[in-house]
C-alpha cells in the first residue's frame, strides 16, 4: 500500500522491562496514514504491553513512541490529542448515560462540540439508546459506545485492542467495513490487535506479529499472492512421486499436497495423474489462511513465559 | 482544568451514594436538633414541676451561681502545681470572663438558647468529615477498580491534572457538605429554639470584649474545615497509592476514631504533638486540649505539613504509575 507516505506512528527501540523481565525487546515499526496494520501474537507476547505504552498508559523502560511527530512519552498533551484509543473492554462509567460518557470524554479533548458527539454517536448506530445508563447496555453496545468514544476528537491514529469482543457477527462485519472506511477515506492509521485471526485477515492491509516481546515480522496481507493448489489422488505415495518427478515440492496437508502452482500448467498435471493409472479426487485452488502463517511465524505460538500483563 | 473539575463534578454527582449521604446530612443534622430540643422540653418540663419558682426568677440568679461555682473551680486549677504555661493562660482568660461577668452582670447564653445552637454547629464537621472522606478515598481508587482509569488516562491530558481536578472536587465536596450542614443547623435553630439575652465574651489583648456568635461559628467551621481537608488528604492519598477504596475508607475512619484515644495515650510523651489526629484545631480555638503546649498556630502548622507530604506521595504515585488495570 502506501508506504511511500510518511509515517505517522514510529515506536523507536521500544523497551519495557517489568521486575527485571524483558516484556518488550527494542522494538521498532512504523505505522502510515489510511492504513490497517494487524497486531497479532500469542499470549503473554506483549501485545498489551506495547499498546498501552503507545497510549501513554505505561512507560517505556527504553525508546520512544511518536505520534505525528510528537513523542508520547514527552509531549503527552500533543501526540495524544491524535489518537483514539481502546483499551480492551471499554470500561465506561455505568452509573452515567451513554451520552454523559461522550460528553466526559469529549471534555478532555480539544473542540469536540455537541453536534459532534451526536454525529458519532449516529455513525455507531446509538441513537435510540444514547439516554440510557450504561449499566443496561449490552457487551455489543458498550463496545459502540467504546469506538464512539475513541471517535469523538477526529483522531488521526486509532488504536484498537480487542475491538471485537461481544459484537455479533452483523455487528462484527459493520465495525469492519466502517474502519476501512476510516482509513480509505479519511486516511486514518488504525493499529488493530486481536486474536481473531480471520477477523484480521479481512481487516487489515499489514500485519505485525510479536512473540517474546520481539516483533518477529511485518508483512503486506496481499504480498504473499503466490498461487497454491490442493490436490488428491490414490494412492498418495504414487502421487507424490508424480509430483516430485515433475519438479514440486509437494506439502502434505490431509488426505493430499498442496503444491505451488498457478492454474496454467493445472490441466496437464492432472492429465498425467490419471494417465499414471491413479483415482483423482480433487484438485482445487488452495489459499493459505492468515492462521497458518500465524502457526507457521510463531512455531504454534506458545505462551511466553514472561507473562505480560 | 475546569473542564476536568467539571468531570468529576459529574460523576460525583451521578452516583447513588453521594446523593444517600447528602441526604444523610440534613436529615441526620436535623434529627439531633430535634433531639436536643425534646430534650430540653423535658428539662424544662422537670423544672416546672420540682420547682414552683417564677420563670423569669428563676433564670436569673441561676447563671451567677453556676458563674460563681465556674469561678472557684478555676481558681482552685490555677492554684494546682505543675500547669503548663499554655494552659494557665487559658485559665486566666477564662477567669477574666467570668469575673467580667459577675462584675457587669453580663449573662451568658443559655445552653438550650438559640445563639448557643448555632454557635455548636461547628459541630456539624465531623458528620462532612466521615462522607468526605468516604468520596475522597473512593475518587481515585474506584477509576482502577472499575477499569475506567486507563479510558481516562489514554487522553491528551496530564496525569498531574486529572488528579488535581478529583482533589478539588474532594475539597469542593468537603465544603459544600460543611456548608449545607450549616445551614441546616441554623434554619433549625431559628425554628426550634428561642434567643436570649445572653451575651458572648472573649478575650483580645487583654481586654474582655463581645464577640458576635455568628463571627465565632464561621472561624470555627473554617477551622473544621482544615481538618477535613487534611483527613480527606490522608484518604485520598491512601485511595491513590492502594487503588482500594475500601482500604482509604477503612484506615482513614479507623484514625478518625482511634486518632483521639492514641493521641491520648501518648499524650504524655513528646511525638504526641507531631501526630496529625491529635490536633483538632476547633478543640484548640475553644481551649480545650489534652497535649501541653501545643497552640493553634503550632498545630495548624503540623497539619499543613501532613497534608502537603500526603499530596506529594499521592501526585509521585499517580504520575510514575504504570496503568496495567
Amino acid at each position: 500500500m502506501a508506504n511511500q507516505a510518511e509515517p505517522i506512528v514510529e515506536l523507536k527501540r521500544l523497551s519495557k522491562t517489568i521486575r527485571g523481565k524483558k516484556i518488550i525487546d527494542d522494538l521498532n515499526l512504523q505505522l502510515y496514514p489510511g492504513q490497517v496494520t494487524g497486531f497479532l501474537g500469542p499470549n503473554g507476547a506483549g501485545k498489551t504491553t506495547t499498546i498501552r505504552m503507545m497510549a501513554g498508559l505505561m512507560k517505556p523502560t527504553s525508546g520512544e513512541v511518536f505520534v505525528a511527530g510528537k513523542s508520547v512519552q514527552n509531549d503527552l498533551e500533543a501526540a495524544m490529542s491524535n489518537v483514539g484509543v481502546i483499551v480492551e473492554n471499554p470500561e465506561m462509567y455505568k452509573y452515567m448515560t451513554g451520552y454523559k460518557n461522550l460528553v466526559h470524554f469529549a471534555r478532555m479533548h480539544r473542540g469536540v462540540t455537541k453536534k459532534r458527539i451526536m454525529e458519532v454517536v449516529r455513525q455507531v448506530g446509538l441513537e435510540n439508546r444514547i439516554h440510557e445508563k450504561v449499566g443496561t447496555y449490552s457487551l455489543g453496545m458498550r463496545q459502540r459506545l467504546g469506538l464512539a468514544q475513541a471517535l469523538l476528537h477526529d483522531p488521526k491514529f486509532l488504536i484498537l485492542d480487542e475491538p471485537t469482543n461481544g459484537l455479533d457477527p452483523a455487528g462484527i462485519r459493520e465495525f469492519r467495513t466502517y474502519l476501512r472506511s476510516l482509513a480509505e477515506k479519511a486516511g486514518v492509521s488504525i493499529f488493530v490487535s486481536s486474536h481473531l485471526l480471520s477477523e484480521i485477515e479481512l481487516m487489515c492491509d499489514r500485519i505485525a506479529v510479536i512473540q517474546n516481546g520481539k516483533l518477529i515480522d511485518i508483512r503486506e496481507m496481499k504480498g504473499d499472492t503466490r498461487p497454491h493448489h490442493y490436490i488428491e489422488a490414490q494412492p498418495a505415495d504414487q502421487l507424490k512421486a508424480v509430483l516430485e518427478s515433475k519438479g514440486y515440492e509437494p506439502v502434505e496437508s490431509g488426505a493430499g499436497f498442496i503444491i505451488e502452482e498457478g492454474t496454467e500448467r493445472i490441466p496437464e498435471l492432472a492429465k498425467s495423474v490419471i494417465a499414471g493409472g491413479l483415482n483423482l479426487y480433487a484438485v482445487r485452488p488452495h489459499r493459505k489462511t492468515l492462521e497458518d502463517e500465524f502457526i507457521e511465524m510463531t512455531g504454534g505460538g506458545q505462551i511466553a513465559e514472561t507473562a505480560a500483563k | 482544568m475546569l473542564k476536568l473539575l467539571q468531570n468529576e463534578w459529574m460523576k460525583l454527582w451521578n452516583k447513588k451514594a453521594t446523593w444517600t449521604m447528602a441526604i444523610l446530612l440534613v436529615v441526620g443534622i436535623a434529627g439531633m436538633m430535634g433531639l436536643t430540643k425534646w430534650i430540653s422540653t423535658m428539662e424544662g418540663n422537670r423544672a416546672e414541676s420540682g420547682d414552683v419558682a417564677a420563670e423569669g426568677q428563676a433564670d436569673a440568679p441561676d447563671w451567677r451561681v453556676m458563674a460563681e461555682a465556674e469561678h472557684a473551680d478555676i481558681s482552685a486549677q490555677l492554684a494546682a502545681p505543675g500547669l503548663s504555661d499554655s494552659r494557665e493562660t487559658d485559665l486566666k482568660e477564662e477567669l477574666q470572663i467570668v469575673e467580667y461577668r459577675l462584675a457587669e452582670g453580663v449573662e451568658p447564653h443559655g445552653s438550650f438558647s438559640r445563639q448557643q445552637m448555632i454557635k455548636d454547629s461547628s459541630g456539624i464537621a465531623t458528620l462532612a468529615m466521615l462522607f468526605a472522606i468516604i468520596v475522597a478515598a473512593g475518587i481515585v481508587a474506584t477509576e482502577f477498580s472499575d477499569g475506567t482509569i486507563k479510558m481516562l488516562l489514554a487522553r491528551p491530558v496530564k496525569r498531574w491534572k486529572v488528579l488535581t481536578s478529583k482533589f478539588a472536587a474532594t475539597a469542593l465536596f468537603g465544603a459544600l457538605l460543611t456548608l449545607v450542614g450549616f445551614v441546616v443547623s441554623v434554619v433549625m435553630s431559628y425554628l426550634l429554639f428561642a434567643a436570649d439575652g445572653g451575651t458572648e465574651l472573649a478575650v483580645q489583648g487583654g481586654e474582655v470584649t463581645e464577640v458576635s456568635v455568628w463571627t465565632l461559628t464561621l472561624y470555627h467551621l473554617f477551622l473544621a474545615f482544615l481538618n477535613i481537608i487534611v483527613y480527606t488528604t490522608f484518604a485520598f492519598m491512601i485511595g491513590s497509592v492502594f487503588r482500594s477504596g475500601a482500604l482509604a475508607i477503612g484506615l482513614s475512619l479507623f484514625i478518625f476514631f482511634t486518632g483521639n484515644t492514641v493521641s491520648a495515650l501518648l499524650s504524655r510523651y513528646e511525638i504526641a504533638k507531631y501526630l496529625f489526629f491529635s490536633h483538632d484545631l476547633v478543640a484548640l480555638a475553644q481551649g480545650m486540649t489534652f497535649i501541653e503546649d501545643v497552640t493553634l498556630p503550632f498545630a495548624a502548622a503540623v497539619l499543613g505539613a501532613y497534608a502537603a507530604v500526603f499530596l506529594i506521595v499521592s501526585y509521585l504515585v499517580f504520575s510514575k504509575r504504570d496503568i496495567t488495570a
